[in-house]
């Protein structure tokens, strides 16, 4: 059953078309059977005007019907559209109103007047002068009628009150036919036993002597009779006789007031009938009106709605598109072509779309690399969304944090308090702008140093997202403290090595010359025990600096006047050596920098060491302070040999020296004060000749 | 018996007054208008215009809730038409599109007594012994309300079972 009901419905989706056409022979086979059945019952006069209602009652109930069905299946399609949400709907309900009104409205009223015209004219046709003249036939007709009657029966009966007097039937003859020529009567006659006895009739008159005698039954009681013959109206009257006889009076209208009477009387009559067919002629030309109107109205709708779904194809389909896309779904093209404005429309669309499709595919290429690189790379990259609640990261982010899930999809920033990070998870939600710091942190219980910078995209105001860069240092500083450790022992080894040299010879040579018993062995030892103690008070002052270097005491800042300090600090080398000058230009207007000023006191005299001792006998050694860019700047400059390696980096460097004496920390005390005051030292060749070191210390001078 | 009287003769005729005669077969139907009629037809039939009475037969089967249940229908059209020039009024009655009679009359009264008594209708009845009803009206005129819905002015039907025959 299922099947079959399956197999119809697909049958009849198929056929649409040929179950409508014989749905429609249904109905036109039914309707004619209908017609002819009615027809049978109509008289045939009635035929033409009853047959013409009906058929137009048929046909605007047809049309009626119709334009029902298709109102209410387009409605109804329309109002469940609307219920499931379906594309268009909206719109497509608006043009139907729209339609309707625009058709329903104008074509309503103007069937309404035509009825009433209609009605109007056909009332107008009926007019009460146009009744009374055709009543005024009627009793025209009437009237002479019943004067042609009176004159016939007044007649008969002075004939016959003549006759009575006569019983001999020669004596009433010649009376008779004396009265016929004396009162002109067209005819004359006596009839007894229903049998003309006599028939007198005027020559002038032809039309009487063919007319049929009466028939005898009439001639028991007095009477008229009116009859058409001959084209004219003929009236006979008779009157008894006592004894019997009849006496006939007979009179012929002229033919010419016949016919005339008798169009009058015909064009009564039609207006008569006419009278009783006017409801059905109204009701025939209304119809036949409202069956226009529909007409009208059911083309116009048909038209609306096959315009409607015509125009607003292209549309919905734009709509459905652009839906689509902005739901999530890959890019595509309308696929309709079209030359109007809407073409135009849709073509436009398909241009944006084109471009979007290369954009999104450079864009997803972009993805990709950046996918790559960030898959690549080892320095972990987190993404947060503007409000920081959800994080994700890369696999190296995902590594260095020990969250796996960190790589795979988003999560809460939450999730990083849980996972042992909460100074990490702090750090990027309290940030303001971009941040940069070291956190240590203990991912599952594993200390980790990590180098994090915090950037807002898009500024710090209104930021559209954050990206924060984990750098796990934690390696890298290990291997950093084993080479610096490992450098530290060869250059203590070094050091210690070469004091222990000549400490070894000079023991070396007491110990020979004693065995010998050598005479000049209170020289040797005297020699040898003053290079010993030379030597260990080398070592003495070189450990005493090693200690110097390890126990720098932490920073203690507070408002310097840095011109005052450098001041100081160049008058104490002022004449240190002959024929050197060392000079001061302060440009710091006596402003106050806030600084260590003890630790940074070291700085200069190091620098001006280094400066005073590379310095020719009679150079120059210039301190320079200034601010440059919101930073202090001091420089020191020599006229010396200039730098004694190309990797300037090296003289920082602990222990490094270049003199063959002292302990090498005198630069690298310099770096690490000034980088712990946030500022950067460095060493460049100064023209023409010497060296010139530049120290900048943030904070300018206010 | 004077209340019976008094009730008897203030009871309104029926409209349409019917006399069936059954025969093996056959039926006699003779029916007569006892209401007066619109005064537009018989100023119409005065005026010379063709009018009539058409009056409409139903046999039933009685029994419902069947396509078959209708045996035969049947009209009997009585028209007259006055002629202005002789003042005679012609006078026609069809049964089922056949001259059943015809006749003509000098006056209206005449003319309309014709038409509102005419002849009486045979018509065929089946053969069977089963309860038949008859239905009869006469119809008149048709109106028209609103313009376009047609209206028969005439009598109700009335419902008479066909007795059986002798």
């Amino acid at each position: 059953m299922t099947s079959w009901r399956r197999r119809w419905q697909r049958y009849r989706r198929q056929n649409r078309f040929l179950v409508g056409v014989y749905l429609g022979l249904l109905l036109l086979a039914g309707g004619a059977y209908a017609l002819f059945t009615r027809m049978a019952g109509l008289p045939p006069e009635q035929l033409t005007n009853r047959l013409l209602t009906f058929l137009l009652w048929w046909f605007d109930l047809t049309l009626i019907a119709v334009l029902l069905f298709v109102l209410l299946r387009n409605f109804l399609k329309l109002a469940l559209e609307r219920r499931y949400g379906i594309l268009g709907s909206r719109f497509r309900t608006k043009l139907l109103l729209s339609y309707l009104a625009l058709i329903l409205v104008p074509t309503g009223l103007l069937f309404l007047l035509s009825a009433a015209l209609l009605s109007g004219a056909a009332t107008a046709w009926f007019s009460a002068p146009v009744e009374r003249m055709a009543r005024a036939g009627i009793q025209l007709a009437d009237g002479v009628r019943a004067e042609a009657e009176a004159r016939t029966q007044r007649a008969a009966q002075l004939i016959a009150s003549r006759l009575v007097g006569l019983p001999a039937p020669a004596a009433r003859l010649a009376e008779l036919e004396r009265l016929h020529t004396e009162m002109g009567n067209h005819l004359t006659g006596l009839v007894r036993n229903g049998i003309p006895v006599v028939e007198l009739v005027d020559p002038r008159q032809l039309v009487l002597q063919r007319l049929a005698p009466l028939p005898a039954e009439v001639f028991n009681t007095d009477g008229v009779r009116g009859e058409r013959f001959g084209g004219t109206l003929v009236v006979r009257a008779w009157h008894r006789l006592p004894d019997g006889s009849v006496v006939l009076v007979g009179e012929a209208l002229p033919e010419t007031l016949v016919r005339a009477q008798a169009q009058l009387a015909a064009g009564a009559v039609a207006y008569e009938h006419l009278k009783m067919e006017r409801p059905t002629i109204t009701a025939t030309v209304v119809l036949g009106f409202g069956g226009l109107a529909l007409l009208v109205v059911f083309a116009a709708i048909w038209l609306g709605l096959y315009l409607s779904r015509r125009f607003t194809a292209p549309l919905l389909a734009l709509a459905a598109t652009t839906q689509r896309v902005a739901g999530g779904e890959s890019l595509e093209q309308v696929p309709l072509p079209a030359e109007d404005e809407v073409g135009m429309l849709v073509g436009s669309f398909n241009s944006m779309v084109l471009r979007l499709r290369e954009r999104d595919e450079e864009l997803q290429a972009t993805v990709r690399r950046l996918d790559t690189v960030l898959g690549a790379v080892r320095t972990g990259v987190l993404s947060l969304d503007p409000e920081r609640t959800r994080v994700r990261g890369n696999p190296a982010a995902a590594a260095i944090l020990g969250l796996p899930e960190l790589a795979r999809a988003e999560i809460p920033l939450e999730a990083l308090d849980a996972a042992g990070l909460p100074r990490l998870a702090e750090t990027i939600r309290n940030a303001g702008g971009s941040v940069r710091g070291s956190l240590s942190v203990y991912p599952g219980g594993v200390a980790r140093n990590l180098e994090i910078t915090v950037v807002p995209l898009g500024g710090p105001e209104q930021p559209e997202g954050w990206v924060v860069a984990v750098e796990d240092l934690t390696q890298l500083q290990r291997a950093q403290r084993q080479a610096a450790w490992s450098e530290v022992a060869r250059r203590i080894a070094h050091q210690i090595k070469n004091p222990l040299t000549p400490i070894r010879l000079a023991a070396e040579r007491m110990a020979r010359h004693s065995e010998r018993n050598s005479p000049d062995l209170h020289d040797v030892v005297s020699q040898g025990c003053r290079a010993i103690v030379e030597h260990v008070q080398a070592m003495q002052e070189m450990v005493d600096s090693f200690s110097q270097y390890a126990k720098m005491p932490p920073l203690a800042r507070r408002p310097t006047r840095l011109g005052e300090l450098a001041a100081q600090v160049v008058t104490l080398y002022q004449g240190v050596r002959q024929g050197l000058r060392v000079e001061l230009a302060d440009q710091s207007d006596g402003r106050e920098v806030l600084i260590d000023p003890e630790q940074f006191r070291q700085v200069l005299a190091n620098l001006l060491d280094n400066a005073v001792e590379a310095s020719p006998v009679n150079g120059l050694v210039a301190l320079t302070v200034c601010s440059e860019g919101g930073e202090v700047v001091v420089t020191v400059t020599d006229e010396g040999p200039g730098l004694p390696v190309q990797d300037s980096e090296l003289l920082f460097q602990p222990f490094y020296s270049t003199k063959g004496r002292g302990s090498g920390v005198g630069l690298a005390m310099v770096q690490r004060i000034v980088t712990d005051h946030g500022g950067s030292v460095r060493l460049e060749a100064n023209e023409p000749c010497g060296v010139r070191a530049v120290v900048r210390i943030p904070g300018g001078l206010p | 018996m004077v209340l019976a009287a008094i009730l008897l003769a203030a009871a309104p005729l029926p409209e349409l007054k019917v006399e069936l005669f059954s025969s093996p077969g056959r039926l006699l139907v003779q029916m007569m208008v006892q209401r007066e009629l619109p005064a537009e037809w018989s100023d119409a039939l005065s005026a010379g215009a063709p009018v009539g009475i058409t009056y409409r037969l139903r046999l039933y089967r009685n029994r419902h809730w069947l396509w078959d249940q209708r045996v035969g229908a049947h009209e009997l059209v009585v028209r007259a038409q006055r002629d202005p020039l002789t003042g005679v009024f012609t006078l026609v009655a069809e049964l089922d599109g056949e001259i059943l009679a015809s006749g003509q009359v000098g006056s209206l009264a005449e003319a309309i007594r014709w038409v509102t008594h005419p002849p009486p209708s045979e018509i065929t009845v089946p053969l069977r012994a089963e309860p038949l009803l008859l239905f009869v009206r006469a119809e008149f005129l048709t109106h028209y309300k609103l313009l376009v819905i047609p209206s028969t002015v005439g009598t109700e039907w009335f419902q008479f079972a066909v007795p059986e025959s002798p």
